[in-house]
């Protein structure tokens, strides 16, 4: 039997530990970024995306978005360096 | 009279992440008998391994990031047990990452694969994790000094 699909309102609903407990089972780690005294963490999550902003680097969290916009990995992908991408390849 | 102190269990962490550097130092705070030795990439790493096995010190785990620059964790890994001196370390892949194959790679080199934790209640059982793949006498002594 096929997993149904976690659906962003699904996740939307649960209460913070079961959020976390999901995110750290199935989340895959897209990047880091700062935010003033923030530190935010993006993950993707079947089909939509969820940002965690962090107070205390993974301790404390502030607030946690979900979204499905592509816009969001926009911030992330402006910190990867072309030059890095070739090294890596070569 | 001078009272001697415990000996340290060293343990060597190799991430590219100073803020999850400074994420484990802290956690590992409880375990006043632990010494870390960080280090920015699995190279650097590797040649202080290199240098403790030619002084006969083994520390009692390392742990490797697994995406990082010049040398990522998995390559070090597989360095180290080529070394005689680590063929049985306990070592752990301490990634972002839940991929199988990372996992399936982690248990061919005979490692432990720890998830990074996303609030404070994993970065618990992410340490409790790393102490647990230490040998049997280290956990012992590890959590004894904690408990004091």
């Amino acid at each position: 039997m096929t997993k149904k699909a976690l659906e962003r309102k699904e996740f939307d609903e649960m209460p913070p530990d079961k959020q976390f407990e999901v995110l750290h089972r199935d989340g895959v780690y897209i990047g880091k970024r700062k935010e003033g005294e923030e530190t935010v963490v993006l993950l993707q999550l079947s089909s939509f995306y969820v940002e965690l902003y962090y107070t205390k680097y993974r301790k404390e969290v502030s607030r946690l978005l979900t979204s499905d916009d592509t816009e969001i990995l926009q911030p992330y992908l402006e910190q990867i360096h072309v030059r890095d991408l070739k090294k890596k390849k070569e | 009279m001078t009272q001697q102190l415990p000996p340290k269990n060293l343990v060597l962490y190799a991430d590219d992440d100073i803020d999850d550097i400074d994420l484990i130092r802290d956690a590992f705070r409880h375990y006043p008998s632990v010494e870390i030795v960080d280090f920015e990439n699995g190279e650097a790493l590797l040649h202080y391994a290199q240098h403790l096995a030619s002084v006969d010190v083994t520390p009692c785990l390392i742990i490797l990031d697994v995406n990082m620059p010049r040398m990522d964790g998995k390559l070090t890994l597989r360095a180290l047990r080529s070394m005689e001196s680590y063929q049985h370390t306990p070592v752990i892949l301490y990634t972002t990452s839940t991929l199988p194959d990372e996992k399936a790679f982690a248990r061919k080199f005979n490692a432990g694969f720890v998830t990074k934790p996303l609030c404070v209640d994993q970065i618990r059982i992410a340490v409790d994790l790393f102490v647990d793949h230490c040998s049997e006498d280290v956990r012992r002594t590890i959590k004894k000094q904690s408990e004091k």
